[in-house]
């Protein structure tokens, strides 16, 4: 489960203060699918940033599976990261020398852990992609690098996959693939939050957090 | 899948880029090797030439000492003429256990083509000052028999019982024995009984220089300077004296290039941080989401000084392998150079050097890596992967 609670950050650009959020407080708790909405420039990557520990709010708290993260120093931070939350981006970043395989493996040698082969093939197989474990991105499909994605994002089990504009560089079809891939793997019982400008596919979420000049709506 | 796996990758992705910083930490590396190798083959290929000498110093007219004992060993012609009674007052000395006078010359040789150089020695002291030779046929057993070195032989195709004409001279010489080859200078003269050439000169009593073995020594000094201070008008030098001074000017020729090589190992380090810092800064957003997904700064910091060294110390290896396997080369364009260079292969693979290159080397990568690497482990995600 996750808490966020009257949080605030606050941005300081000369003598101005800038609040990209301010006063957020919602709460997912397992299962949920979320979806973060708004104009660009309403806050949305910022929340997604905090609840994804890259940040600290300036205010307020926040709890991953009841553990305050804003008081967490960086180490700390990372080892909820690793252990946690699972990233999937806007633009897939995956290493383009790297094999599928590879690249999925890659947060398991940050983690400094160890998995059967079998076992990351079958990540691999549930966003469908297990007969290209040995392509490099660049023989792929963006929707399938989105893919790859985000079985690097589920290589650690963790409680939430955090997904910023998953389908922003995708066509209709590919966005629809990944979006129900996202959806399939909410029904397992993922906990997913994604951030997205497509007011259809938010709809289609569970619950929707609109945001507006950084304050939920 | 490791960390070093990952910043092989990731170096392979700029090919051309990297290989051309490859190519100077290779080229500098090389460098190092080459002229620390030379230095230590050249010291090693002195002593031993010294040593082939068999004698412990050479008497020679009063000049410039070190020259006329490179000349020496040289075999060049010494202008200067020493008189053979010198020979009788050093037999006044005690501990003295040899005494040979040595004429060296030069003659033409126009059946050949070419200039021999003739070593006029008393043919019964060759046991005593070549202990190492190894003579196939016999000692000349009168004046008119030479033996002769093995790169004559070989290139003139001479057998024992063929016969050498100095045609200026009127005279022919029978080769009674060739010497086995012996990798030194040793092999390029033409060894003549002394008689024969002081007679071809018209010297009856010249000799360029007198070569003495002293019984013990640990007495070197105090009989030297003994006949110092008795015989005048000679000069004596030792064969230390001899290893030093050529030694001294091959250590400053190392010096010298090695302070190039040392500027080109720094402007190659410069190129490899370029390198680094400019695929980080291409890879900034990378480095975030690597950061997003649980690597630590540390992590980071290692991925791309990883990096930095297996640039570098496989520069290093290349450039080790390419000194090595162009050593002729090499050697071939120093002994330009160099106004004295023993005979023989100078450039052997030494693993203490080789060693030593790679740490060299490995020293560089972390130099170089060390700014780059703390740069990229403090890209902060968020504004990496903001996109």
């Amino acid at each position: 489960m996750i808490e966020v609670k009257n949080i605030e950050k606050v941005y300081q650009r000369g003598s101005e203060r800038v609040y990209a959020l301010k006063d957020i407080s919602f709460i997912a708790r397992k299962g949920d699918f979320i979806s973060i909405t708004g104009p660009s420039g309403s806050g949305k990557t910022t929340l997604l940033h905090l609840i994804g520990c890259l940040d600290k709010p300036s205010k307020g708290f926040i709890k991953i599976d009841g553990i305050e993260i804003e008081k967490m120093k960086e180490p700390d931070l990372l080892t909820v990261r690793r252990q946690k939350i699972g990233f999937v981006f806007q633009h897939f970043y995956l290493i383009p020398g790297l094999s599928v395989l590879e690249n999925v493996m890659l947060p398991l040698i940050f983690a400094r852990k160890k998995r059967d082969l079998d076992e990351i093939i079958s990540i691999i197989d549930k966003v469908g992609l297990k007969k290209r474990i040995y392509h490099t991105p660049n023989q792929l499909s963006g929707g399938e690098m989105q893919r790859v994605a985000i079985a690097r994002a589920l290589i650690n089990n963790p409680e939430v996959l955090l997904a910023d504009e998953p389908t922003g560089n995708l066509d209709t079809e590919n966005s629809e693939n990944i979006f129900e891939l996202l959806n399939s793997l909410n029904l397992g019982g993922l906990t997913v939050i994604i951030v997205t400008h497509n007011p259809e596919l938010a709809g289609r979420t569970k619950r929707i957090i609109k945001l507006k000049d950084g304050k939920m709506e | 899948m490791t960390y070093i796996k990952l910043a092989l990758k990731n170096i392979l992705r700029h090919q051309t880029r990297t290989f051309l910083a490859l190519l100077g930490i290779a080229t500098s590396v090389a460098l190092i090797f080459s002229i620390i190798s030379f230095n230590r083959g050249f010291e090693r290929g002195l002593s031993k030439e010294l040593d082939a000498t068999g004698l412990h110093f050479m008497v020679v007219s009063s000049g410039c000492p070190h020259e006329v004992a490179s000349l020496v060993l040289h075999a060049a012609v010494v202008p200067k003429f020493l008189d053979i009674d010198i020979v009788n007052k050093l037999k006044q000395f005690d501990g003295i256990e040899l005494i040979s006078p040595i004429l060296i010359t030069q003659l033409p040789n126009p059946q050949k083509g070419r200039i021999d150089i003739i070593y006029g020695m008393d043919m019964n002291h060759i046991s005593q000052l070549k202990p190492s030779w190894k003579i196939d046929g016999q000692l000349p057993s009168n004046d008119s028999e030479v033996i002769i070195g093995f790169e004559i032989a070989d290139h003139d195709k001479l057998k024992v019982g063929d016969m050498i004409t100095y045609t200026d001279y009127q005279k022919s010489f029978k080769v009674s024995g060739i010497i086995q080859k012996t990798g030194s200078q040793d092999d390029a003269y033409i060894y003549m009984p002394l008689k024969a050439i002081q007679e071809i000169l018209n010297k009856p009593q010249g000799v360029t220089a007198i070569g003495v073995k002293v019984s013990r020594p640990q007495e070197l000094n105090y009989i030297t300077e003994e006949i110092s201070m008795n015989v005048p008008g000679i000069q004596i030098v030792t064969m230390g004296q001899v290893l030093n001074s050529l030694a001294n000017l091959a250590a400053s020729a190392k010096t010298l290039s090695l302070s190039i090589a040392i500027i080109a190992i720094i402007i190659s380090a410069v190129g490899v941080m370029n390198l680094i810092l400019m695929a980080i800064f291409e890879r900034t957003q990378e480095i975030g989401m690597m950061r997003a997904i649980g690597a630590s700064r540390q992590d980071i910091f290692n991925i791309i000084m990883y990096e930095t060294i297996i640039i570098t110390v496989s520069g290093g290896i290349i450039g080790i392998i390419f000194s090595v396997a162009a050593s002729g080369i090499i050697e071939n364009f120093v002994r330009i150079f160099m106004p004295y260079v023993p005979s023989g292969r100078m450039i052997l693979f030494e693993p203490l050097i080789a060693v030593s290159c790679l740490v060299f080397a490995l020293i560089i990568g972390i130099l170089s890596g060390t700014y780059p690497a703390w740069k990229a482990s403090n890209i902060s995600p968020i504004e990496a992967i903001r996109g």
